[in-house]
């Protein structure tokens, strides 16, 4: 069909639509190479931050009306005292998680990295292993640990020290610490064969001149190992910010049949648990999108002071 | 005199790699030593065992008079330059040169007055501040000397320390490295495989090859009267004229010619007479007279590389060809291919090699 129409018409007139055509698709090319990308971050990136925040400025409940409010939502979230709470235990449950997962992680980074050590590729998967494990099955597997009346930890450790048990999902910093533990054990392996892999990028040369000016392995850690990591530290700090504010599984695992309102005071309720609440639980997905777009400007800010503080830290140490 | 170094009987193994075999040498308190071989050959191993950053599987290794066998490398009078500088990037150089002072607990005022001093004795005074990635090549090589010599060493060893540098750039520092260890009266110990750049350096070379140390003596006596084959070979240009010991005056080539080389070898040992293609002249057939003293050979022309200063004739004997190099001369005065020649030398040039 196409055949006849093109033969019909004469020959000049043929091959210019053609050449304009080649002209257009060669001006355009570099654009679609490049567009998979917008395309699928504006539908899953940018469209839904968007959207989160148009749904903020309503009074909206998925079954029922929804109405324009415009920014009530937000200046009632920054008078909500469940807010703040949320925030704090959030911060709480970050700073215990993430200072210690990621020192635990260079020493364990470290010791990998002897020369000494037997059987080192079995050991790095086992220190990736709490990575594969299914986040359910490590806030079920803690919460019994943590258990209070038939916990291993209350009944080897902590009697036996105190003569107590200690309930810790009534306890706020109790309740903090058990979260933490459980994100430290997932996360410090990962970080640490991040660091591994960082450290074995540092020229052997570097410690062999150390030791020959006379520097002890600690002092070389310090003055080779640590500035030479810097742009990696600084990297996993941000990314387990990123991480650390949006915990979430692990205290609701934790919180038990009391769900996302994290123990029966919200002492260890954090934000996505809060949103989640307000959302999922209440249907107020006006408000719930609120505490999203605050968690989203937290976390940027949060994530930039962080680099900023690391840049400094690091500087300082070389 | 106590040696600055002295190695006995030192062998070190890797697993089933034996890089260094067996070796004995001593090193004089302030001399510039080379340790000259091919990739693997155990030098830079041996190197490492007097920096202390490796150790001896057996024998006895002593740094003036006190057997270092197993000591860190920072009890020793020693320090390494390395051949990729090992420079912490994060710190400048005036904290990279005052480094080795401040983990000795140098008073930080101190340590930086000798640093700069330092600095100033390889002529990078002004660039205190700047990181390793502002300098060039040349520049980040001089502070790794400043940064080993500001602690004083009475041994400094170099591994492959102009490597990375560019032609012109290595002939400057080798005069400068040199002219540094005369004012300092320090031993350097320098490892390179550029047998030219030991010539031109050392008082004394030591060869290697595959762990074994072949020959140690000063450039000329490594040069002109080489211990075998390998060190004939790898120090300079040499054509390896085979044959067998008659006496102790004369050996016989592959082709049954008598030619005079003193030798203390037996009779009947498989030799080669190693001639340097700038030892050996030409000349036109049958010029040459046995009354001179000369050993002579004939052959023809087969080709003429032209290198400027100098021509390098292939000539083709009965059973082998050979390289004579001449200093250039005008065109119409050079032989050409197809010419018949004789290739001569006295006993003296040549040195006979197992």
């Amino acid at each position: 069909m196409t055949d006849t129409t093109l033969a019909a018409r004469p020959p000049d007139e043929l091959i210019i639509p053609k050449k304009s055509l080649w002209d257009r698709v060669r001006k355009t090319a570099p654009y679609a190479y490049v567009s998979p990308f917008f395309v699928i971050f504006s539908i899953f990136g940018a469209f839904p931050i968007l959207y989160t925040f148009w749904i903020a400025m309503h009074d909206w409940n998925p079954i029922g009306e929804k109405e324009f409010t415009g920014l009530e939502n937000f200046s009632n979230l920054i008078t909500d005292p469940r807010f703040w709470n949320a925030t704090k235990n959030t911060f709480s449950i970050w700073f215990i998680s993430t200072i210690p997962q990621l020192i635990l992680a260079l020493l364990l980074a470290t010791l990998l990295n002897r020369q000494l050590l037997k059987m080192k590729t079995g050991f790095r998967m086992i220190v990736l292993s709490p990575q594969v494990t299914s986040v359910l099955a490590v806030g079920i597997i803690f919460t019994q640990l943590y258990g209070r009346d038939y916990g291993l930890i209350n009944t080897f450790v902590v009697e036996p020290i105190t003569g107590d048990r200690i309930d810790y999902g009534v306890g706020t910093w109790s309740s903090h610490i058990a979260v933490s533990t459980m994100v430290m054990w997932r996360w410090t392996g990962y970080n640490s064969l991040i660091y591994l892999s960082a450290m074995q990028a540092i020229p052997r040369s570097l410690y062999e001149c150390a030791s020959i000016d006379g520097a002890s392995p600690f002092r070389q850690f310090v003055h080779v190992t640590i500035p030479q990591l810097r742009s990696t530290i600084i990297f996993t700090v941000i990314v387990s910010t990123i991480g650390g504010m949006q915990i979430f599984a692990e205290p609701l695992v934790f919180s038990g049949i009391g769900g996302a309102q994290g123990g029966n005071r919200r002492q260890f309720q954090t934000l996505t648990m809060f949103l989640y609440e307000q959302g999922f639980e209440r249907f107020k997905f006006g408000y719930a999108s609120a505490i999203a777009w605050a968690l989203f400007l937290l976390i940027v800010t949060f994530a930039m002071l962080n680099y900023l503080v690391t840049r400094r830290i690091s500087q300082d140490a070389s | 005199m106590t040696a600055a170094v002295e190695i006995s009987d030192v062998t070190k193994r890797f697993g089933d790699v034996v890089a260094v075999d067996n070796i004995d040498l001593t090193i004089a308190d302030g001399e510039f030593f080379a340790m000259l071989g091919p990739s693997g050959c155990g030098k830079t191993t041996t190197l490492r065992m007097i920096a202390g950053l490796d150790f001896p599987t057996e024998g006895s290794l002593k740094i003036f008079g006190d057997e270092v066998g197993t000591l860190p490398p920072n009890k020793r009078p020693v320090n390494t330059v390395f051949q990729n500088y090992a420079l912490f990037p994060h710190m400048s150089v005036l904290d990279n040169v005052s480094f080795g002072l401040r983990m000795q607990k140098v008073d930080k005022a101190t340590a930086a007055a000798r640093a700069k001093e330092s600095i100033e004795l390889v002529q990078l005074g002004g660039y205190e501040k700047r990181r390793p990635n502002q300098l060039s090549g040349g520049q980040q090589q001089r502070v790794a000397l400043a940064r080993a010599l500001v602690n004083e060493p009475k041994v400094l060893l170099l591994d492959e320390p102009l490597g990375a540098l560019d032609l012109k750039l290595r002939q400057e520092m080798q005069g400068e490295l040199k002219s540094l260890q005369r004012d300092l009266g320090v031993s350097f110990v320098f490892v390179t495989h550029d047998q030219e750049e030991a010539l031109t350096m050392s008082d004394r070379i030591a060869v290697m090859n595959e762990g074994k140390l072949l020959q140690v003596g000063s450039p000329e006596e490594i040069y002109e009267r080489p211990a075998n084959r390998f060190v004939a070979d790898f120090i300079g240009q040499t054509n390896l004229i085979e044959g067998t010991v008659a006496d102790e005056t004369t050996i016989v080539l592959t082709n049954g010619a008598r030619v005079a080389a003193p030798s203390d070898h037996a009779a009947g040992t498989a030799v080669a007479l190693s001639l340097r293609p700038e030892r050996a002249t030409l000349t036109p057939a049958g010029a040459v007279e046995a009354a001179d003293g000369r050993t002579s050979v004939d052959g023809v022309i087969a080709g003429v590389t032209y290198l400027g200063n100098a021509l390098v004739y292939d000539v083709a004997l009965d059973w082998m060809t050979i390289e004579v190099r001449e200093e250039n001369r005008p065109a119409g005065d050079r032989p050409s291919p197809g010419d018949r020649v004789a290739v001569s030398w006295t006993t003296s040039d040549a040195s006979v090699v197992v």
